[in-house]
């Protein structure tokens, strides 16, 4: 009898375990799915995912549903009731903490929003499952952005939003540890030996990038585009060409071989990496970070005296140049109320106050030129990041981008661990043409 | 409502009707469950979703036939976990080899319909040079503003008055007509304009509705915006093909895309879901790195479950019977303190561990002296995760060791103690065999649950690290972070190749589980 009880409880136990297991492993692949891809880097919030990931339910009473990240909901709440308010409608703001995957999910069994707020390179995923729809965005209107973010807004000739703000990754620099801007990586690393020689011991690193043992694509592509190298080449058009991979070009090549000079010199290493260089950089251990605005919060907060200056460039090369990551506002292809959807998108988000306001939440540039003019006039950190990504490029926003993060990140993490450049190169380029065939 | 019932209705224990309480509490309880039934069936119908309707009835009915009468009284046991064995094991598994068979995945998650309506729609291009006007939606004067007939008040940039109507464009006489500074139409004899809402609510009639003009139409833009638009996609039904009209190109389907007819250029990104029979199967066969994988990191896969398992369950069998002496005090205390590693969430104290296996910023270096490079190299990272799932496992293992211990009767041990045997005697030839019967059960889930322990690789190593050269084969991948990685490696997450996998993966652990729970059937025999 006491036998048969236990086993019964040993039972219902191991039932109890399996199901949380199996809710763990759930949890588990959807963020880690999405950090190998784009939208993490580029949206980059650098909490980790909350744990609750349920996808919010649409607000069924409200003329028009928007759903946002947790960080942008407050500001868009604000003027979405003030949209409301001018047209007589009810706006309702929703939060969704995986919105790339629960939009698709929900639009799918026709239960998502009619709008959403997202980051320009999941545009090729969301077109090829019919979850957005083309917005007639007029000459005028567009000639009010920055070029770059209207280049990203569109997808085979076709425009699918209106940019909000351009973010992209920059040289953050300790002042008390380096008082003046390196303009090239030779020296940054001298400077950044002299402050680890003049400290005693307390500065132990040059340069905070994160790397990784998987690696990082994102961080790593500006070395390759100093040497005109890269993922992709591009079209006539100017889109992506998904067919021509260019990973193991001449240039890409000379970007992998500076790679593998700063992990000789043990400048970059494959312990520093997305868990702990933030950490590094903000107790004083390092002079200079390659971050986004993303970092300034906590750079603040540590009592860190900083200055953002654009990535230096690279001796027998160009200057270093990052991805653009471009925030917007998507129509859902299945919006219940399409009209007010187009309305606020197309009319209400390039109102410069919209703009001025989604940049105080954020701190990333306005995209619309005339909003970006006001704020960098007062903003130094925001004039320093968009002068660092000046000359970038869109990330790319087809999603033959998918197969690309993992095998360049590998690549370049292998490479700055000791492996031969031109060798690894070759094999990624490889892997992910392979990849991409793969469909 | 189970428990009571039934213990009436069993047949030799009736004596008489069941009180009036349990009676109104079971008829309660069925009235409810018919009740919630119908509000999701009401709603399943609402979404056209007719073969959900039809299971639901059938559950209704079966709860219905068994709690209603007095017959049938083992099925009131067995009825309610016959239904969750039905909707959480059954269903899914039927799921995941039914998908197995498609193409699922992204790209391919529309019907060929919609992905076609799609193309359309999406081709939709403003026609070059044309004018945007500013709009107000209106309907004739006495009709209902959610019927009634779609006109378009239009003023062009030379502040011209238009109306359109789905006839075509004309002149809207100027006597009477308001406007904004801005030139929209405020009112105009003859027409009632719609509000925001009222506009709103006409979205589906909009989305279809344009004003012919040229080869194209005037299309709204939200409220107060119209464009002349043409879509250059056009699709012809009978022939089954697109044209692109602004190329000329036409576009065929072919493997669940629309390809071009000539071979030249790209597909339309947008495809659709179809079945592909056993293509997915046959692709896990003959894929060349799958294979070269395979065994590698299937001997690595079974390696870890069995370490983990033993590892876990050794630590956890001898803190149990540490703390389960009667001379120690303080045992509550200890317990508890031992139980925390398994109240932590299991992935933060994977991301932890990772970050103490740091090599240069790690805690596990700094304290040794070692320069270990633990999650770099491909057997420390090996025993990079064992350490870690030893941390997390044996908690586990504790607490069911120090149950079963619990369950053995002291005089059994003090027989043994009588009959002269020592204490490692008494735990070899007593306890363990009595605490295996209970125990190997479990054993065996936790190593299926290993086998398939996602979760800690992942957040560790990501299944690294990748020594081949590529990120095709990690040194610490398990089946199922590999066939993760095969699966959503491509340009789009194949769905249904990760089926695939998954099913064959449930084979191996379903037949090395049953290989385990025969032997320990064989242990309950011995005793």
């Amino acid at each position: 009898m006491h036998k048969r009880a236990f086993g019964a409880a040993a039972v219902t136990g191991v039932a109890a375990l399996l199901m949380s297991a199996c809710g763990g492993g759930g949890e588990a692949a959807s963020p880690s799915a999405s950090t190998s891809s784009a939208s993490e880097t580029t949206t980059a919030a650098p909490a980790p995912t909350p744990t609750g990931t349920e996808a919010p339910v649409r607000d069924a009473a409200a003329d028009l549903v928007i759903w946002t990240d947790a960080d942008r909901a407050p500001i868009l709440t604000k003027y979405a009731q003030e949209f409301g308010a001018e047209n007589g409608v009810k706006v309702a703001v929703q939060i969704s903490v995986d919105l790339r995957e629960q939009f698709k999910d929900a639009t799918k069994v026709g239960k998502g929003p009619d709008v959403i707020v997202g980051a320009h390179d999941w545009l090729g995923e969301l077109v090829q499952n019919g979850a957005v729809a083309p917005i007639q965005v007029s000459a005028d209107v567009a000639g009010k952005f920055s070029e770059n973010s209207i280049a990203a807004t569109k997808f085979n000739g076709q425009t699918y939003g209106v940019p909000y703000a351009v973010e992209n990754i920059g040289l953050m620099r300790n002042t008390e540890l380096a008082p003046t801007a390196p303009k090239t990586m030779d020296e940054l690393v001298k400077m950044g030996n002299d402050a680890k020689a003049k400290s005693g011991g307390k500065v132990t690193n040059v340069l905070i990038q994160a790397v990784g043992k998987t690696g990082n694509a994102y961080y790593s592509y500006p070395y390759l585009s100093a040497f005109d190298g890269g993922i992709f080449a591009t079209k006539a058009n100017g889109d992506y060409d998904a067919n021509k991979v260019i990973v193991n070009s001449l240039g890409s090549v000379k970007g992998a071989q500076v790679l593998a000079d700063l992990g000789k010199k043990k400048i970059l290493s494959t312990n520093v990496g997305d868990d702990n260089a933030e950490g590094l950089f903000t107790s004083g251990k390092a002079p200079f970070f390659i971050t986004g605005p993303w970092s300034v919060p906590n750079a603040k907060k540590a009592g860190i005296k900083y200055e953002i200056t654009s990535l230096p460039s690279l001796a027998g090369g160009g200057q270093m140049q990052p991805f653009l990551g471009v925030q917007m506002f998507y129509v859902s292809a299945k919006a219940k109320n399409a009209v007010l959807a187009q309305e606020f998108v197309t009319n209400y988000v390039p109102r410069k106050d919209v703009q001025l306001a989604l940049f105080e939440q954020g701190g990333r540039p306005p995209a619309l030129k005339e909003a970006y003019d006001e704020v960098a006039a007062k903003d130094k950190d925001v004039k320093a990041w968009f002068e660092a990504g000046k000359d970038g490029k869109p990330m790319p926003n087809i999603p033959a981008m998918n197969s690309v993060w993992g095998p360049l990140g590998q690549a370049a993490a292998d490479v700055i661990s000791g492996k031969d450049a031109k060798a690894r190169f070759d094999a990624a380029q490889k892997e992910i043409v392979a990849n991409i065939a793969k469909g | 409502m189970a428990a009571d019932t039934t213990f009436r209705g069993d047949p030799s224990a009736r004596s008489g009707p069941a009180p009036v309480w349990v009676v109104v509490v079971r008829w309660a309880a069925i009235a409810l469950v018919v009740a919630f039934a119908t509000l999701v069936s009401w709603r399943l119908v609402e979404q056209g979703n007719s073969l959900f309707v039809v299971l639901i009835a059938f559950v209704v009915m079966a709860v219905v036939a068994v709690y209603a009468t007095r017959r049938a009284v083992p099925l009131k046991y067995l009825l309610p976990g016959m239904l969750l064995l039905v909707a959480f094991q059954i269903w899914p598994i039927a799921y995941t080899a039914a998908t197995a068979f498609t193409n699922y995945g992204d790209g391919h998650l529309l019907s060929k319909e919609d992905a076609t309506a799609n193309i359309v729609a999406n081709s939709v291009q403003e026609v070059p040079g044309s004018p945007r006007y500013r709009l107000s939606v209106a309907v004739p004067e006495g009709q209902d503003p959610a019927t009634g007939d779609l006109t378009f008040l239009l003023t062009d940039p030379d502040g011209k008055y238009l109306e359109g109507t789905a006839e075509g464009l004309e002149d809207l006489p100027a006597d009477g007509v308001e406007a904004t500074t801005t030139g929209k139409i405020t009112a105009a004899p003859g027409f009632v304009i719609l509000d925001a809402r009222q506009v709103n609510q006409r979205g589906k009639d909009l989305g279809e509705f344009a004003v012919p003009k040229g080869d194209g139409g005037i299309k709204a833009i939200g409220l107060s915006e119209a464009f002349e638009g043409r879509a250059t996609v056009t699709y012809d039904e009978s022939a089954d093909k697109l044209t692109d009209t602004s190329t000329g190109k036409t576009y065929v389907p072919r493997d669940a895309s629309w390809v071009p007819e000539d071979g030249q250029g790209e597909a339309f990104p947008q495809g659709w879901k179809e079945n592909v029979g056993w293509e997915n199967f046959e692709t896990l066969v003959t894929n060349e790195t799958i294979r070269a994988g395979f065994v590698k990191i299937f001997t690595w896969n079974v390696a870890f479950a069995l370490i983990s398992v033993m590892s876990t369950f050794v630590m956890g069998m001898l803190l149990a019977l540490l703390f389960n002496d009667d001379r120690l005090r303080g045992k509550g205390f200890y317990r508890s303190i031992l139980i925390l590693p398994y109240a932590i969430p299991g992935f933060v104290t994977a991301l932890l561990w990772m970050s103490m296996f740091n090599q240069d910023y790690g805690l596990i270096n700094n304290i040794t002296g070692l320069n270990v490079d633990w999650l770099g190299n491909p057997w420390a990272a090996k025993a990079a995760i064992l350490i870690a799932n030893l941390w997390l496992g044996f908690p586990y293992m504790f607490l069911v060791c120090t149950g079963a211990l619990q369950s053995i009767p002291g005089d059994v041990r003090e027989a043994a103690r009588i009959d002269g045997a020592g204490p490692v005697r008494t735990v070899r030839s007593i306890i363990m065999p009595l605490l295996l019967v209970a125990v190997g059960p479990l054993l065996i889930a936790s190593f299926a649950f290993n086998f398939n322990n996602f979760t800690l690789i992942f957040l560790m190593t990501e299944g690294g690290p990748f020594t081949s050269g590529d990120t095709s084969i990690g040194s610490t991948d398990l089946l199922i972070t590999y066939a993760f990685r095969i699966a959503f490696s491509g340009v789009n997450p194949n769905y249904g190749l990760a089926s695939a996998i998954s099913i064959f993966i449930f084979l191996i652990v379903g037949v090395m589980s049953y290989a385990g729970f025969r032997r320990t059937k064989s242990l309950e025999e011995v005793n």
